[in-house]
């Protein structure tokens, strides 16, 4: 059913990976809803793991643990180092490749995309709301300061 | 430092945004062995100012991953793993006295090419943060691997719970980080710990009792090579190590970081980096139960001498697979 709602929004035959749409997708937990999720076979990945220079092992002692991870179906890659420990790396970069390849399939149905712009949309009602507001006060304040110059000048 | 070097680094630190005033300034006086010495510093320096301000003077004094390390280090004083875990805007705020002087303190010790996880004494490996401290050996990234292999395989064997009652022996524990691993991922797992080395015990120990393990490690001052140790160690279910395994050739070419700082016991194997190895197959053929296993990673070169050396000396052990690790560079190895 989704694949030929794409094909009617595109208008022409959607590439490969879209028509993929068979592949068993999965609630994951995320920021307290639940999102579907692709899930990722490993034949379809290759890592890299970059350690900077030298022989590896107990030979090398660097801090560098970047994961690079190459989805070939689609040729999407994604680097990860956002912590010290390469195994969580590998995990995080599994995880962030799985919210790309839901923006790549599900394209403009992408649940994670209309979040992304429910919550812009959300900061930007926000700050005009807190602006409106400080300007109220300015114009209060300016009022107060006006009243008393007038009450001033009255004076004899 | 050189009058010319000199002039570069008030070139570098003149374009900086905001930019330092060498007018006013304190001196860090603390000097590195070469004669290294940090950069002045005003009390106005943000954060993100002195990690640029220490990436450049780290590489202009050819220390190895100037970047990562100033960023490891000033995460660390401000209270975070990494840079990114600190705030956005914390980052653009002027270090505190005490935060200068900190980042100032322990990257003038990075300048001696003394390892960041020295410099920080921690370091992250699996699910866990264990403390470091020369010379004591720091977990390699390949090892976390090793730590993997070893649950994946056990819950093969004994099931997605592990099972009951199982024990363990590590050989060469260093900070802790395997033994403590899989004491993390297995509750009934028992595990005794040896290493050569007083001061990797104590760090062993150390590290159980942060992590509230150490009614499950027993850790002795042991040597595999040496000591008598089957009346010390009862039968186990599986042996895992990460040995001494570089060619006693290779140890020449390493790394200042390493050959300045690091335990060199624990990592020369001897001439064909097998010394050890050796005697831990010795004692896992005497010390497995039946059907046992050991894991142990080793270098490249390995597996088909360890092989052999197991088919035609060692009629109790089975050689069962080597793995590649992630560089396709290791190897881990299992036997029963």
């Amino acid at each position: 059913m989704s694949s030929l709602l794409l094909r009617i929004l595109y208008g022409f035959s959607p590439p490969l990976h879209r028509q993929l749409f068979k592949w068993p997708f999965v609630l994951a937990a995320g920021k307290k809803d639940l999102i579907d999720l692709p899930v990722l076979n490993e034949e379809d990945l290759e890592e890299q793991f970059v350690r900077g220079s030298g022989p590896g092992g107990q030979a090398t002692n660097k801090t560098s643990n970047c994961v690079v991870l190459k989805h070939t179906p689609t040729g999407i890659v994604v680097k990860c180092h956002q912590t010290r420990s390469v195994t969580h790396n590998r995990k995080l970069a599994r995880d962030i490749l799985r919210e790309k390849l839901e923006v790549e399939y599900k394209g403009e149905e992408s649940e994670l995309l209309r979040r992304q712009n429910e919550s812009i949309q959300r900061k930007q009602v926000k700050r005009r709301k807190v602006n409106e507001n400080i300007e109220k006060k300015r114009r209060f304040k300016e009022t107060l300061n006006a009243e008393d110059f007038g009450f001033k000048s009255q004076e004899p | 430092m050189t009058s010319k070097t000199m002039w570069l680094l008030g070139r570098l630190m003149h374009r900086h945004r905001g930019g330092l005033k060498l007018s006013s300034f304190v001196r860090s006086a603390s000097c590195t062995a070469e004669g290294a010495v940090a950069p002045p510093v005003d009390s106005s320096v943000t954060a993100e100012q002195a990690v640029r301000l220490w990436a450049q003077h780290f590489t202009l004094h050819g220390i190895s991953e100037p970047l990562l390390s100033s960023q490891y280090i000033i995460a660390h004083v401000l209270g975070r793993k990494t840079l990114d875990g600190v705030d956005r805007r914390r980052l653009k705020d002027p270090l505190t006295d005490t935060e200068r002087v900190s980042v100032w303190k322990l990257c003038t010790k990075r300048l001696t090419s003394m390892p960041v996880q020295y410099v920080i004494q921690e370091w992250d490996f699996r699910d866990l943060t264990l403390k470091m401290k020369p010379p004591v050996f720091i977990p390699r990234p390949e090892t976390e691997e090793l730590v993997g292999l070893v649950l994946e395989d056990l819950r093969l064997i004994r099931g997605e719970s592990y099972g009951t009652d199982l024990r363990c022996l590590e050989v060469g524990c260093g900070s802790g980080a395997i033994s403590l691993s899989l004491l993390h991922s297995i509750p009934q797992l028992r595990v005794l710990a040896l290493d050569q080395s007083q001061a990797a015990v104590c760090l062993t120990r150390e590290n159980a009792n942060r992590l509230g393990l150490q009614d499950k490690l027993e850790v002795q001052h042991l040597d595999v090579m040496g000591d008598a140790l089957l009346s010390k160690c009862g039968p186990v279910h599986f042996l895992v190590s990460n040995p001494p395994y570089l060619l006693t050739q290779e140890m020449q070419s390493l790394q200042t970081e390493i050959l300045r700082f690091e335990d060199h016991a624990a990592l020369d194997g001897g001439l064909d980096g097998l010394s050890v190895i050796r005697s831990i197959l010795v004692l896992a053929s005497k010390l497995l139960k039946e059907r046992g296993r050991v894991y142990l990673e080793v270098a490249p070169c390995h597996p088909p001498v360890i092989r052999q050396m197991i088919e035609e000396t060692m009629p109790g052990l089975l050689y069962l697979e080597t793995r590649c690790d992630l560089t396709n560079r290791r190897k881990k190895v299992k036997q029963v």
